[in-house]
């Protein structure tokens, strides 16, 4: 035996022993996507732990999709591995019609729920009750560069519409010096591509199912969607944008590379921070466009939430921290650390009515703005059998809006034209809707 | 030779091994067929009823079961035919003499210690990125239009990555091969006035017949089962471009929570892979008889 | 070899050999540069190769942000628990199909690796659902216990395929010289059975510490190895390159090492019968 596998086997044995029996009073497991403001939180939990000295703190940090996959997989399964899970107001009214949350009935004192914005609070409420804490929340919104497009000599209103957004593009595209007109996501997804296609679709006027829940794609709406989306990215858009999400973008706008990017009104807050960011000081926002004439603004609402899994041993410990962490006292714990910029955006109207987050975040009116256009229960102009915003409100739409997000993305990336990408969309999504026994009852 | 006696002492010494994969593998394979024949979506609890075949039906009906198998057989063949090519091509220039021959062997077997998230992420990000890739600025820096690889060349693009992985594995052992050759064998051809080429097809390739069945075999294996690089670059996409058979049974299982129909598919995966298996056995198992 | 081989050939041997080498190993040298560049510096165009300020800061938040220590320490006693495990039931099994072979001999083994082509997405839930009832969900235990059976056909065959290579004549003329099977084992197998042990062993750590299927699904904050680690630094928000850089390295850095030091011991045992 040689010294090395020696010396391995020793330590095999000593580690081994030396396993460390954790006893703690109570340790919460808390499962979050690894966004900038969830890694922030974790930063400051020195303060959460000051209050609440007996209870520990895990966390597990995963991507947005692992992490999904994985809370969905455990709670389904009863599996209990997480106290606090962060999901989204997609999940929640799923999920607490199985019963698998908590109500959060009896939030320790001081927790102000009447300060959550409606539009998201909603959307969070089941029956009367409240199902989730959210952590933060958004619409969607353009992002612009203005140097650009003075340069270019166009201007964005406020509330543009496609046309508008068209022609800027246009004019802003410099590929030479990798300017890319306009930036959207192309990454495969019900939470990338379809995120922004069903909101774009929705501002079209098109619905993803009429009230016998046939799929739409063969109507004229959504082709005008995705022939226009497909002719403004190949034109103007950055290569690779097929496998672009929100991050990538992000990172694309960023580094000055794009001149129009329409997503999360979250993103508002990065593109302007100035350590992070080499445009920080020449972004415009505007609302999302709409087609002439179709009175829809996307209908883009997403709040990444805590909730509490009705598996967990400690609800009591689950509560103190959610509501912790969805405090207003959470902000101004933000604020005094990192300065009101950095606050978690999108979910109490306090925050909006703060004259100096007003001040430190030149985005928050238009981003309250387009919060408040949303309307979950009408997502498009069309009547729906669905409530929503840029998702369909119903558990099949994680494989369907998936699916659908593939054909959509090999159209983008050229292996098909956008009327295959649709019959395709409409089979993919028929069979599934079939299989699930929709339209037949 | 072997008695009565070491023959029961052997089967005692095997049991334990067989028990245990025999458990392994007979009741999480019997859980699945169970499932498989059951309506059963892990978002819609106490829906669970009796489905017959429809599961299978649905699953092998899905335009994606023949792309998958395509993707599949492509990206086994694709990284067999790179590593045991390369690997062969390496192992050839390994053998001769050079300066620094120790540290070369180390930087070329370094990838095989790289795990296939980290591998996938960083070609992914840092090469492959149309955008900020290193490979896009190489093809700028030369006036080529840079490779959009995940778009264009999806496929190949994971084979890439995946055989980049495995180079090493079978670098090394076709290596190890090459150097049990006899020396000897190879000068008497030389004598006889047979040139390089023909040296090395009539002698060195027949010598490492074997070595290349077992790097085949081992790689397969693992091979056939590729998941973390596609869920890490591609997620399947564009399209079916990069699903293979086991992405598409993880797609119906854990991203559509679809369990009848991905354990159905995992069923239809398991016999595939088992009819793979016995082509491969057969091949090997005479080689390795001789 | 006897054959002389001239200096010229052998230094253009050399250039290409540096050359190849130097190619495959770049993009892990690429990654660790990158993990000491600032994230703008991590995206510049050009790039820049030694010119920038070298920088620990990725390193910092890193460590800050995910308890490395304890990521670290469940990968090695999950990568050496299974491992080791999966010798003790191996090494017998292996044995005894070298010494004494038997008519199904072979089919047992090759059953035995066709387990292994089972897919694991296959079987999740029905092992989630198995652990969960056991209470072992998020252990180490059940890793160790998952990893010893994926890998346990590889070790099997790894550790038959070089006890094979050893002559049974030694062993008997160890026995008419009146040896008892404790010095059998002792004096004459163990010594030539080590190096394929050895080889065996760091083969099949390297295995379990890569394996990043059911690390991650099987754990959650107690258990949870390194592969889980690098899945919270894969595509945040903003830019990343370099934070994914350093906490790549750090993840791979510890096998690379373990790796490189037993070169010698790994190659001596992997030739799978591969070398008669």
């Amino acid at each position: 035996m040689t010294k090395a596998t020696r010396a391995l086997l020793g330590a095999t044995f000593l580690t081994a022993m030396a396993l460390p029996a954790v006893a703690q009073e109570t340790t919460l497991t808390i499962a979050t996507v690894n966004n900038g403001d969830m890694i922030r939180m974790q930063g400051l939990t020195e303060d959460f732990k000051e209050q609440h000295p007996d209870i520990a703190l895990e966390w597990v940090t995963l991507e947005e999709n692992v992490l999904r996959q994985r809370v969905t997989q455990d709670i389904a399964t009863q599996g209990g591995q997480f106290d606090v899970m962060t999901i989204g107001n997609y999940e929640v009214p799923i999920w607490a019609k199985q019963e698998w949350l908590l109500p959060l009935e009896g939030m320790p004192e001081g927790y102000n729920t009447d300060d959550i914005l409606p539009a998201i609070a909603e959307a969070l409420t089941v029956d009367g009750t409240l199902y989730a804490a959210p952590f933060y929340g958004e619409s969607a919104m353009v992002m612009y560069r203005t140097d650009l497009a003075e340069e270019a000599g166009v201007e964005i209103p406020d509330q543009p519409t496609w046309t508008d957004i068209r022609n800027a593009a246009e004019a802003m595209t410099d590929k030479e010096n990798e300017v890319y007109g306009i930036c959207l996501r192309g990454k495969a997804g019900w939470g990338e591509n379809m995120a922004f296609l069903t909101a774009m679709a929705n501002s079209y006027g098109a619905r993803w199912f009429d009230m016998d829940w046939a799929p739409q794609f063969d109507s004229e709406e959504w082709n005008a969607t995705l022939t226009d989306y497909l002719d403004m990215m190949n034109n103007y858009g950055p290569p690779g944008a097929s496998s672009n999400g929100f991050n990538e973008n992000l990172a694309l706008f960023q580094q000055g590379k794009c001149g129009i990017w329409i997503d999360a009104t979250v993103a508002a807050s990065f593109v302007t921070d100035e350590d992070e960011s080499t445009v920080a000081d020449s972004v415009g926002f505007a609302q999302f466009p709409n087609k002439e004439g179709v009175d829809n603004r996307g209908n883009w609402l997403w709040s990444w939430n805590l909730a509490i899994p009705s598996s967990t041993d400690a609800p009591e410990a689950a509560k103190q921290f959610v509501a912790w962490a969805t405090s207003q006292g959470y902000t101004e714990l933000v604020a005094e650390d990192e300065g009101w910029a950095a606050a978690p955006p999108g979910t109490r109207t306090s925050l909006y009515e703060n004259e100096q987050y007003q001040e430190a975040a030149p985005f928050a009116e238009m981003t309250l703005n387009s919060i408040n256009a949303v309307d979950t229960n009408a997502p498009s102009v069309q009547e729906t059998p669905y409530t929503g915003a840029q998702f369909v409100a119903i558990p099949e739409f994680q494989g369907i809006g998936t699916a659908v997000g593939q054909q959509f993305s090999a159209a983008l990336a050229g292996q098909m034209d956008a009327a295959q990408a649709l019959s395709g969309a409409q089979t993919s999504t028929q069979r599934t809707m079939d299989r699930a026994g929709y339209g037949s009852e | 030779m072997a008695t009565q006696h070491s023959r029961a002492a052997a089967r005692l010494m095997i049991s334990p091994a067989v028990i245990l994969l025999l458990g392994w593998m007979l009741i999480p394979l019997g859980m699945t067929i169970y499932f498989s024949f059951l309506r059963y979506n892990l978002l819609m609890p106490g829906t669970e009823a009796w489905a017959g075949f429809e599961n299978y039906s649905y699953f092998l009906t899905d335009p994606a079961f023949f792309a998958a198998i395509w993707n599949t057989l492509f990206l086994v063949g694709g990284v067999l035919l790179i590593t045991v090519v390369g690997g062969i091509l390496l192992a050839l220039l390994l053998d001769q003499p050079f300066w620094g021959q120790g540290i070369v062997r180390l930087l070329v077997i370094a990838p095989f210690f790289v795990m296939p998230t980290v591998s996938a992420l960083v070609w992914k990000n840092m090469f492959m990125n149309p955008v900020n890739g290193l490979f896009a600025f190489l093809a700028d820096a030369i006036g080529m239009q840079p490779v959009d690889f995940f778009a264009e060349i999806p496929l190949l693009s994971i084979i890439l990555i995946v055989a980049w992985g495995w180079l090493p594995f079978a670098t090394l052992i076709l290596l190890t091969a090459m150097q049990s050759l006899d020396g000897e064998q190879l000068e008497a051809s030389e004598m006889d006035g047979a040139g390089a080429v023909s040296r090395f097809f009539h002698i060195v390739l027949p010598h490492l017949a074997r070595a290349i069945t077992v790097v085949i075999l081992i790689q397969t294996i693992f091979l056939l089962s590729i998941f973390a690089e596609i869920l890490v670059t591609t997620n399947g996409g564009p399209g079916t471009a990069t699903t293979n058979l086991t992405f598409l049974v993880y797609a119906e299982s854990l991203l559509r929570f679809d369990v009848g129909t991905g354990s159905a598919g995992g069923v239809v995966a398991v016999i595939l892979a088992n009819i793979v298996a016995i082509f491969l056995m057969r091949m090997i198992g005479k080689n390795l008889d001789a | 070899m006897a054959r002389a081989v001239s200096t010229r050939r052998k230094a253009a041997v050399t250039a290409l050999a540096w050359t190849i080498g130097i190619l495959i190993f770049f993009p892990i040298f690429w990654t660790i540069l990158t993990s000491f560049k600032t994230e703008a510096e991590a995206v510049a165009t050009p790039p820049s190769l030694f010119n920038f300020n070298w920088t620990l800061e990725n390193y910092t938040t890193v460590q800050d942000r995910s308890n490395y220590g304890r990521h670290f320490l469940n990968s090695v006693v999950i990568s050496l628990g299974s491992t080791f495990l999966g010798l003790v039931i191996a090494v017998p099994a292996a044995w005894a199909m070298a010494f004494v072979p038997g008519k199904q001999t072979k089919n047992v083994l090759m059953w035995m690796l066709s387990t292994k082509m089972l897919p694991p997405v296959g079987v999740l839930i029905p092992i989630y659902l198995i652990f969960r009832n056991t209470g072992l969900l998020d252990t180490r235990v059940a890793l160790i216990i998952v990893l010893t059976l994926i890998n346990l056909p590889i070790i099997v065959w790894m550790l038959y395929t070089y006890f094979r290579e050893i002559p049974g004549e030694i062993l008997e003329a160890a026995r008419m010289d009146g040896a008892t099977l404790r010095y059998e084992i002792l004096y004459v197998l163990t010594p030539m059975a080590l190096p394929g042990i050895a080889s065996t062993f760091l083969l099949n750590v390297i295995l379990a510490w890569n394996e990043a299927f059911w690390t991650l699904n099987l754990t959650a904050a107690n258990a949870a190895p390194l592969t889980a680690f690098i899945a919270s630094y894969s595509s945040p928000e903003g830019l990343f390159y370099a934070k994914l850089s350093a906490a790549s390295t750090m993840a791979i850095a510890p096998i690379l090492i373990l790796g490189w030091f037993s070169q010698k011991q790994l190659v001596r045992g992997l030739t799978f019968g591969a070398v008669k």
